[in-house]
């Protein structure tokens, strides 16, 4: 009788320990999933980062080169004015009508400057034009993307 | 005794082993849901209007107003000095390049946000 009762608290308690083991199974496998969920995570973030670090740098040596550009576009404007001690008013005072011309050419070549920097459509003219001639001196860099300036 | 063991023993192999009959398997997903892009089309460009620019001497003031009485025009101009209209030039070239690159930093703001998946 007594070895009965042990053989029996002992099956149930075996029972008991194993569903413990079970439960604890069942747990550590959540765990490891997540685990490797967690991991599959970061790998993706990662790549991620290194794939933004890439644009950022490309993006900000783009946005380098245009600030140069500015920069250079404003200097040429400059010497446009002052080049070999011109002063524009004695020149107008002498050659009236031609500086009138070149005055309002100026203008248009200006006004079409911004209406490509709010975002207007190249013309083919625009596009083709790799002569000094051909292009808009008031920003070849955005009007001629094909022109290379004679260095 | 000896059939009761054995009886005892597959019994208990038995109870042991069952438990991992029948085990669920756990499954964990996540399922991300992009954010709705915005869409905003890009601003319309600008579409300058021509201006003629008249210059002014003492020579010729005569005749120039006398040209624009003969157009139709008010004999009226809003000048500036040739120093200012360099500096009328410096400052348009400058809000030309502000615009261009505001819209730089609009497309690469939408290149970076829209084309390489970053969600925010």
């Amino acid at each position: 009788m007594i070895f009965a009762v042990l053989l029996i608290t002992g099956i149930a308690g075996a029972g008991m320990y194993v569903m413990k083991l079970r439960s604890d199974n069942a747990v550590l496998k959540a765990n490891q999933l997540k685990l490797e969920t967690a991991v599959e995570e970061q790998n993706k973030v990662l790549k991620q980062q290194k794939e933004d670090f890439t644009a950022i740098m490309e993006s900000n040596k783009k946005l380098n080169v245009l600030i140069n550009t500015f920069k250079k576009d404003l200097q040429d404007l400059d010497k446009r004015f002052t080049k070999k001690n011109r002063d524009i008013g004695k020149l107008a005072l002498e050659r009236t009508k031609a500086i009138e011309r070149i005055v309002n050419g100026g203008g248009k070549n200006a006004a079409r400057c911004i209406e490509l920097a709010s975002g207007a459509e190249h013309t083919e003219a625009e596009l083709k034009a790799t002569l000094k001639s051909e292009i808009n001196p008031e920003c070849p860099a955005l009007a001629n993307p094909n022109y290379v300036p004679f260095k | 005794m000896y059939h009761l063991n054995k009886i005892l023993a597959v019994a208990f192999i038995i109870l042991l082993t069952g438990c991992s009959v029948g085990e669920k398997k756990i499954k964990i997903f996540s399922l991300e849901k992009p954010r709705e892009k915005l869409n905003y089309e890009m601003p319309t460009p600008l579409q300058m209007e021509d201006i003629y620019w008249y210059i002014i001497t003492s020579e010729n003031a005569e005749e120039v107003f006398a040209k624009l009485e003969a157009a139709g025009i008010d004999p009226v101009l809003f000048g500036i000095t040739d120093k200012d209209f360099q500096v009328l030039a410096r400052n348009f070239a400058q809000i030309r390049q502000k615009l261009q690159e505001t819209n730089n930093l609009l497309e690469e703001y939408k290149k970076y946000y829209e084309d390489s998946g970053n969600p925010q």
